[in-house]
């Protein structure tokens, strides 16, 4: 098993309430490995867009699944 | 009077200005859990190295087994006594592993505390410092397998519950351990320490907590007090092994043949510092439709309310307040109530 520490920015649409946010970053997160530990270090405006924002996400992932 | 299970968060390495340190809000978590009759928290609220205490109002559970519960994969069952074993990083020095052991068998024969055994692991587990986004606490560990295989053996053995003590580099970078040491800088190991007991807790499901090793300092005269319990002594593993000792079981919902001290559904309410809500117990709590209680407790991020604009919110000055606050709910009394001014009910028409 390796680690990796990735650190992203994710475009959050704000047609997903905030309480539907964490299940829309994990949806995000499993596609790039499983999740050791995340959250979110930053949010600001999209400058491309009014109607979302820019989530910065910090995680520590691993490729393994084997266990 | 009922209980208000609440759960009290303080985010590891982001330089919390109580609870940053060396187990500064275990006294918060005493108050907090006297208001609700009990309180889940995690290691880093409760571990101040040499010191920590027992409370029955008090569930010890690790971080990313917090998770599982806000997020409702587990249940929490109180037990007497854990059994507990211990991993050591196979690089530690033999005198600084011998004070370890001694630690551990101090705890059996003062405390009596359950440390039944211990294990190397096969490989140094590797410790990488690495300077998150924004300044938070991180790093890497480049041997996960040698961690999980040790823990496995302990498991094999019977043990229910888990320290690890790992090995730190020498080479820490020693402005940013003096800055932390003066009371003005985030924890430069508490994320990696993170790291390590969310691995235990994810692959092997049982209670864990961490303990650095770490080769003695030299003295510092202008110490803040919210690091000193780290001075003391060492080792760090007393605070953990106290934990550990009557850290509840983690009852996956599964399993019907369990009976549950604490239910997921029982949570109430969530406490954590303002400018911190980006993790994932909180944004789990606010799926749930959970009170979080969003306390003013400086540090590296600005993650508050103006970005969620969640209705169940309550930003609070400090920890008295919040104990307050909890207190109203268990009683039943709106916290409206005390509050000025007071506003009139809502009229509801059936337009919206």
């Amino acid at each position: 098993m390796k680690l990796r520490r990735i650190d992203f920015y994710l475009d959050w649409p704000l047609s997903i309430k905030i309480t539907n946010l964490r299940k829309f970053i994990i949806a995000n997160l499993v596609k790039k490995g499983s999740v050791i530990r995340w959250s979110i270090v930053d949010i600001k405006a999209s400058v491309e867009s009014p109607n979302k924002r820019k989530i910065r996400i910090n995680a520590v992932l691993t490729d393994s699944i084997n266990y | 009077m009922a209980i208000s299970p609440t759960m009290f968060i303080i985010p590891t390495g982001i330089g919390c200005e109580i609870g940053g340190y060396a187990g500064d809000a275990l006294p918060a978590a005493k108050l907090l859990a006297s208001a609700s009759g009990c309180l889940i928290t995690h290691p880093n609220v409760m571990n101040g190295g040499s010191l920590s205490e027992k409370n029955k109002d008090i569930f010890y559970v690790e971080g990313y087994s917090l998770d599982r519960f806000v997020k409702g994969e587990i249940g929490l069952k109180s037990v007497k006594q854990q059994k507990i074993g211990i991993i050591f990083d196979s690089s530690i020095e033999h005198e600084i592993f011998m004070r370890h052991l001694q630690v551990a068998d101090a705890c059996v024969a003062t405390l009596g505390i359950d440390v039944d055994s211990y294990v190397l692991t096969k490989k140094p587990l590797g410790i990488v410092f690495d300077t998150e986004s924004k300044g938070v606490s991180g790093g890497l560990i480049e041997n996960p397998d040698s961690l999980i295989e040790a823990g496995e053996r302990l498991i094999d053995k019977g043990i229910t519950a888990i320290a690890i003590v790992a090995k730190f580099p020498d080479e820490l970078d020693s402005i940013q351990i003096n800055a932390y040491r003066e009371g003005k800088g985030v924890d430069p190991i508490a994320g990696v320490e993170a790291l390590i007991s969310h691995l235990i807790s994810k692959f092997l499901k049982v209670p864990c907590a961490h303990a650095p090793a770490l080769s003695p300092i030299v003295l510092k005269e202008n110490l803040d007090p919210r690091a000193a319990a780290e001075e003391i002594g060492y080792t760090f593993l007393p605070s953990v092994l106290i934990g550990l000792s009557k850290a509840p079981n983690l009852i996956d919902l599964d399993d019907k043949t369990s009976d549950l001290t604490i239910h997921p559904s029982n949570l109430e309410t969530i406490v954590v510092p303002s400018g911190a809500l980006g993790g994932e117990g909180v944004l789990a709590g606010i799926e749930r439709g959970l009170n979080i209680i969003a306390v003013k407790n400086e540090n590296i991020l600005n993650l508050d309310n103006l970005n969620f604009n969640y209705p169940k919110l309550i930003e609070v000055e400090n920890y008295f307040e919040a104990a307050g606050l909890i207190l109203a709910m268990r009683e039943g009394i709106n916290p409206k109530s005390i509050r000025r001014p007071l506003n009139n009910i809502q009229h509801l028409d059936f337009k919206n």
